[in-house]
């Protein structure tokens, strides 16, 4: 059996890195009474962004203006959610979307269809603003 | 000198490769204590243990390559006693209940799954389930941008549209992965990711599991899933 370093297994086009998994090396994990645990005092790559969306007023602002600059036509490819465009959209796929999450839940389930490993890469291109910022700093932590 | 402790297998843990190192600048062998049926994965202690880059890293790498031969029980970075003999001291106490755990975590590996919302994909979504919203945003489209006020009440309600969203995908990830593994755990608080949960999957059913996350990825596409693993099942030792 081939031993993979786990901070490079991640299957399913998942990203990975030491950065992903700190937390769990960290506050996971046996711990023993007994023994003492070195000092996590002064670390810095413990740093983690709060990437869920705060209630407050520069979110409200930034928010109504990426409402704004939302470009509905070609938006619709990508999330074809639009109730006046749902009926134009034919490819597979669109059919849950459009939907509640919580409905399309069941069929994410029951259709377990195959997807090839690259077609999740198809979707960094849109990725947002806090994601890439991560990407590029863990790059950095990792130099 | 005191000792460094990475993990507790069987004593029948198969040898490690004469080279593993572990924490430590030059880094540190690794060797195995046996006591009973257990062994405990120790090396000595560098004088300045740190949680550095490197040093977390071979924790982590020791309890992978240790992991992929055998169960392991992975411990916390940084757990140190102050001797080998005291190492064996908490193993001989404890024998029974680290065997029964390293008998529930036979062939067993976590995948940690971190979910975050696309943005643009997200705000499709919210606009093309409230009439009310896309009327708002096509009144501030109209007003060139809108009044600050006008951006603030749109905002506002997108905001809580969004987050009521984090909610419910933050489960459908849960729901949608759990049935492809054997336990759930959920991820330290405070990490700001919608879902951040560990699940404990068996070795051979590793591919069903990614094929879980493949099709939760292809069915919401406004998810973005960043998955871990296999990793030592830190989440799933107590």
């Amino acid at each position: 059996m081939t031993v993979v370093p786990a901070q490079q297994g991640g299957g399913g086009g998942g990203t990975s890195g030491l950065y992903d998994v700190l937390e769990l090396v960290l506050d996971r994990g046996l711990v023993i009474d007994a023994f003492v645990r070195v000092s996590l005092v002064g670390i810095e790559i413990l740093k983690i962004d709060i990437r869920v969306v705060v209630a407050s007023v520069d979110t409200y602002l930034r928010f109504a203006e990426a409402c704004n600059r939302l470009d509905l036509e070609t938006g619709a490819n990508k999330s074809p959610g639009l109730p006046e465009i749902v009926g134009e959209v034919t490819e597979s796929g669109a059919r849950g979307k459009s939907k509640g999450a919580l409905s399309g839940a069941a069929e994410t389930i029951s259709d377990a269809f195959q997807q090839a490993r690259s077609g999740g890469d198809g979707q960094s291109e849109s990725k947002p603003r806090a994601r890439r910022t991560t990407t590029s700093r863990r790059k950095e932590e990792q130099e | 000198m005191s000792t460094y402790v990475y993990g507790i297998a069987r004593g029948s843990h198969p040898e490690l490769p004469e080279q593993t190192t572990g924490v430590g600048n030059p880094p540190m062998p690794v060797r195995a204590l046996r006591v009973g049926e257990l062994a405990a994965l120790v090396s000595d202690a560098p004088e300045d243990l740190r949680p550095k880059r490197r040093d977390l890293l071979a924790h982590q790498t020791v309890l992978s390559e240790a992991g992929a031969v055998g169960a392991v029980l992975p411990m916390r970075f940084g757990s140190l006693s102050s001797d080998d003999e005291s190492v064996r001291t908490v193993l001989a106490e404890r024998e029974k209940h680290y065997l029964e755990r390293l008998d529930a975590l036979d062939n067993k590996v976590e995948y940690n799954v971190k979910a975050t919302h696309d943005e643009e994909a997200v705000l499709h979504q919210v606009l093309a389930e409230d009439a009310e919203l896309r009327a708002l945003n096509e009144a501030n489209r109209a007003a060139g941008g809108g009044t600050y006020e006008q951006k603030l009440r749109l905002g506002e309600r997108v905001v809580a549209a969004v987050q009521q969203r984090e909610k419910r995908d933050g489960e459908l990830v849960r729901q949608a992965l759990e049935a492809a593994a054997g336990a759930v755990s959920p991820g330290p608080e405070s990490s700001g990711w919608l879902a951040n949960v560990s699940f404990l999957v068996d070795r051979d059913r590793t591919a069903d599991f990614v094929e879980a996350v493949d099709a939760l990825r292809k069915e919401h596409p406004h998810l973005v899933l960043q998955v871990n693993g296999p990793l030592p099942p830190y989440s799933f030792v107590e």
